[in-house]
């Protein structure tokens, strides 16, 4: 979804209002191949996202997945217990204490880790053999494709206490603080393994946005004698500006969102205080003692917390003059 | 379900945002919980019928099994009809803690020739097993047969109601005669069989254990005996075998986790779900007993001074028998099952290589430890609803096959395979396995339904069925007594709910992220936060069954 929002707002023009409206007849007669061709993402959306959402009910009841006669009917069997799951969320402090947790994390990597991908794609374009360019490229984008299993084994091999670089240290006599195990740095230890991890992979969007920037730009620029510095400052980041603000949106929507093999992972490790997000206070709160409902009801205020977010920083971007996830007509 | 009920749910519906708005008069999500006592299991029961064979060598004390520490030379051909006869193929989930076996699977298909159709399996990561349950059941999707264990049932909320919703009642089938037609069940032992009642109606067929003991501690003893370093007495000689067993430099640790032996080591009772009936009569919980604090304060001295793996200590995904058995740990705690899973593999590379449990003792000199007991069986298949009475008739004929005794043709084939393909037989006739038998096998038939229980070792373990019925039977006599054994007591949401918050904070005590001196305020939390209300509930249960 995120990539056709991104295609609309790099191209603005197009979607000015037309000057005449057309009948609906005769805009089917003219559009039913596009139409047609949606029909298959739009019955994806409608099986996996549409109707599933039905599901929230639950969030209302004491959900029993055994009454009734059939799974279908365990949805009118349940008994109506209207705020009594939302009611048992907000008054356990461990939901809370998620919430924080989740929040801690998502802001602190707005701030180091998401300009990451950014300044790789700029370091990366400057590249010009396109060979070292696509060799780098597959490198530093391949680890998106591991497992967080994988991920978390490598950090530990490396960084563990009986890691790589613990034992050469011990074996030289030194001792290295065991970071995989401190809950005071843990921030700091998802952060760089979802940088390993994503870096990579986030940096495509912004090579794309750098390759649709006119190069006469910078010829022009150069030709006035901008610099190295000016150049990125003045043509590249504006350049720039409306894909990372698309971004910087959706992440704000995605604020309660960070993330549960890598936390389920690294739990005993550093401890619910540090490793509890609100993804696996569901998991462990709602799915594993099986009440369902408060596991639906956890979602459910997550999902309203990312859509107000996402609105209210679409609207901050539209007063800024921004596009925003979509342009204001 | 009538018009008019479907109507008021309706109504309900329409209803919520007008008469709920307000979190005041709004109830609390928890299923109700209940107990079933299986007093009035005993009309339900099959009859017994001894189908055992061959005569032991080491006689177990009761609850350990018999073991056998020679193979009999002859084996009995105890089914002689096919048990599948309608063609259709049957399937079954089962767990399988290692990897997964292969679809296309030679042993499968020479049990399946055996049963006269196809067995399909699912095997699936015990680990995990839970959260596939969860969503299994929750979606009332169920195979022909579903293998579930024990622990995990403790952990499934409403399962009193799922097992009426999902599972066929075999009361039917198998009640006191009527198993005679299933001469293999019916030599499953009663207790098993009357912990096998939900809401007094016969529903799964068990799968008797061979010990009541929920952990052992294993230890390698060759490496110990090596380095003159003697198995522990008393919880101060634990910390002096982890203190000379650990050497950092070589990458090796004395400990995986031991916290579940240390408990039982200080004599924390609590077999229930952590419920003790104390001497005045009164229901407390382990949490709340010195013997548990102790546990802990020691078990935050060991991860102080680095006595457990670090890999252990830093990941979830951590395995603990792959370091054991690769000489990076020497102690660790496991279920009974774990000696012979991990023996088998490690003396193949090294022939000295002998993990041995350690004999059950106190915290002190002369004070005895408390061992924890455990159901009379470990897992349990239930039958899916509805197939009628003749495929039900037809999956009992294949749980009866699966329940041949030791000694008999088909016990041999579903736990070696076939001779020449999976194993060959030593000079005594013992059965020998081989490469593609530790591909293909993963107890598929074996967890599909239990059989009377036996420890058997092998020609290459040949000193473990004595080893671990010795075991069993020296710590039996400090088996804890369960006031409330034979009842079947559904988890309390509330105490459900507190367990994981609870158990995070002990871990982070004994991790040093929490003062030792917390404890008391965590166990506060604890009774406040719903241990107390479970308390009221487990003294109820055992009023009400006059315990």
């Amino acid at each position: 979804m995120s990539t056709t929002t991104a295609v609309e707002a790099a191209t603005p023009a197009a979607s000015k209002a037309p000057a005449k409206r057309l009948s609906v007849a005769t805009r089917l007669r003219r559009d039913w191949p596009l139409l047609l061709m949606c029909v298959p993402a739009m019955a994806l959306l409608l099986v996996f996202h549409y109707l599933p959402a039905l599901g929230n009910i639950i969030a209302f009841q004491d959900y029993n997945p055994y009454a009734g006669d059939g799974p279908w009917s365990a949805f009118l069997y349940s008994e109506w217990i209207g705020f009594g799951n939302f009611q048992y969320l907000f008054e356990n402090p461990a939901f809370w204490d998620s919430v924080r947790n989740t929040l801690a994390i998502t802001a602190f990597q707005l701030v180091f880790y998401f300009p990451i991908p950014i300044a790789l794609a700029i370091l990366l374009n400057s590249i010009l053999s396109p060979r070292i360019r696509s060799l780098v490229q597959s490198v530093v984008y391949l680890p998106h494709f591991f497992s967080w299993v994988l991920v978390v084994s490598l950090f530990q091999m490396m960084l563990g206490g009986a890691g790589l670089i613990a034992q050469t240290a011990r074996s030289g006599g030194f001792s290295v603080p065991d970071v995989m195990t401190d809950p005071d740095t843990f921030i700091f230890l998802i952060t760089s393994e979802a940088v390993w991890k994503d870096a990579g992979w986030g940096m495509i969007v912004f090579l794309a946005a750098l390759a649709a920037i006119d190069t006469s730009l910078y010829e022009a620029a150069a030709a006035d004698g901008a610099g190295r510095w000016r150049r990125l400052w003045h043509i590249t980041l504006p350049g720039l500006r409306p894909v990372i603000i698309l971004l910087l949106i959706l992440r704000l929507g995605d604020a309660l969102n960070v993330g549960f093999e890598q936390f389920v992972l690294q739990r005993e490790a550093v401890g619910r205080d540090a490793a509890e997000v609100l993804d696996t206070y569901v998991y462990y709160q709602g799915i594993k003692t099986q009440m369902w409902g408060v596991g639906a009801a956890a979602g459910l205020f997550k999902a309203v917390v990312g859509l107000l977010l996402i609105i209210g920083a679409n609207k901050l971007a539209h007063r800024f003059g921004e596009q925003g996830i979509y342009s204001k007509s | 379900m009538g018009a008019s009920t479907s109507r008021r749910h309706f109504l309900g519906l329409a209803a919520l945002g007008a008469a709920s708005l307000t979190f005041g008069c709004s109830k609390k999500p928890g299923s109700n919980e209940t107990a079933t006592t299986a007093e009035e299991a005993s009309g339900v029961v099959p009859t017994f019928k001894d189908s055992t064979l061959v005569a032991p060598d080491i006689k177990g004390i009761r609850p350990v099994a018999d073991g056998y520490a020679k193979y009999p030379t002859t084996l009995a051909d105890a089914i002689s009809e096919k048990a599948i006869t309608s063609g259709k193929p049957v399937s079954v989930t089962t767990p399988w803690w290692g990897p997964a076996p292969p679809a296309d699977n030679k042993l499968v298909a020479a049990v399946n020739a055996d049963l006269g159709g196809t067995v399909n399996f699912s095997v699936q990561d015990g680990v995990t097993y839970g959260d596939k349950l969860n969503t299994m059941l929750g979606a009332r999707d169920v195979p022909d047969l579903l293998c579930i264990p024990g622990w995990e049932i403790n952990k499934l909320a409403r399962f009193n109601d799922a097992v009426h919703v999902l599972f066929e009642e075999l009361t039917p089938y198998l009640a006191g005669d009527k198993a005679s037609a299933y001469p293999m069940l019916a030599g499953l032992d009663t207790k098993s069989w009357a912990d096998s009642v939900w809401g007094g109606k016969l529903m799964a067929i068990p799968f008797p254990s061979d010990n009541p003991f929920p952990t052992m501690l294993f230890y390698r003893k060759d490496v110990a005996d090596e380095r003159g370093v003697a198995a522990p007495t008393t919880l101060d000689e634990v910390y002096q075998f982890g203190k000379k067993m650990t050497n950092e430099a070589k990458g090796e640790w004395a400990f995986g986790d031991i916290f579940l032996e240390v408990q039982q080591i200080c004599g924390a009772g609590g077999s229930q779900n952590g419920w003790i009936k104390g001497a005045d009569g009164k229901v407390i919980h382990r949490y709340e007993t010195p013997e548990f604090a102790r546990a802990v304060e020691f078990m935050a001295r060991v991860y102080k001074e680095k006595l457990i793996h670090p890999d252990l200590a830093s990941s979830n995904g951590a395995d603990v028998k792959t370091l054991f058995k690769g000489g990076k740990i020497f102690m660790f705690s496991d279920g009974g099952g774990a000696w012979k899973e991990v023996w088998r593999p490690a003396v193949a590379s090294d022939p000295k290589f002998n993990i041995q449990a350690v004999k059950a003792f106190g915290a002190d000199a002369g004070k005895p430890p408390v061992r924890w007991g455990g159901t009379p069986s470990i897992l349990w298949t239930f039958v899916k609803k509805g197939l009628g009475a003749d495929r039900t008739a037809e999956l009992l004929r294949v749980l009866n096959y699966t329940a041949a005794p030791f000694g008999t043709k088909e016990w041999e084939l579903q736990n070696y395979g076939v001779e020449g393909t999976h194993f060959t037989r030593d000079s005594s006739g013992a059965p020998v396995t081989n490469d593609l038998y530790n591909k293909e096998f993963a107890n598929q038939f074996i967890f599909t339904g239990g059989r009377p229980a036996v420890v058997v070792g092998g020609p290459d373990i040949p000193t473990y069925a004595a080893d671990f019925v010795g075991w069993g039977n020296d710590a039996t006599q400090y088996l804890e007594k369960n006031p409330w054994e034979g009842i079947k007591v559904e988890v309390p949401t509330e105490q459900a709910a507190i367990e994981q918050p609870t158990a995070d904070k002990v871990t982070d005590i004994q991790r040093g992220r929490r003062p030792v001196s917390e404890l008391t305020k965590v166990v506060q939390d604890w009774r406040d936060g719903g241990g107390e209300k479970a308390r009221e509930y487990y003294a109820k249960v055992l009023a009400d069954n006059g315990r």
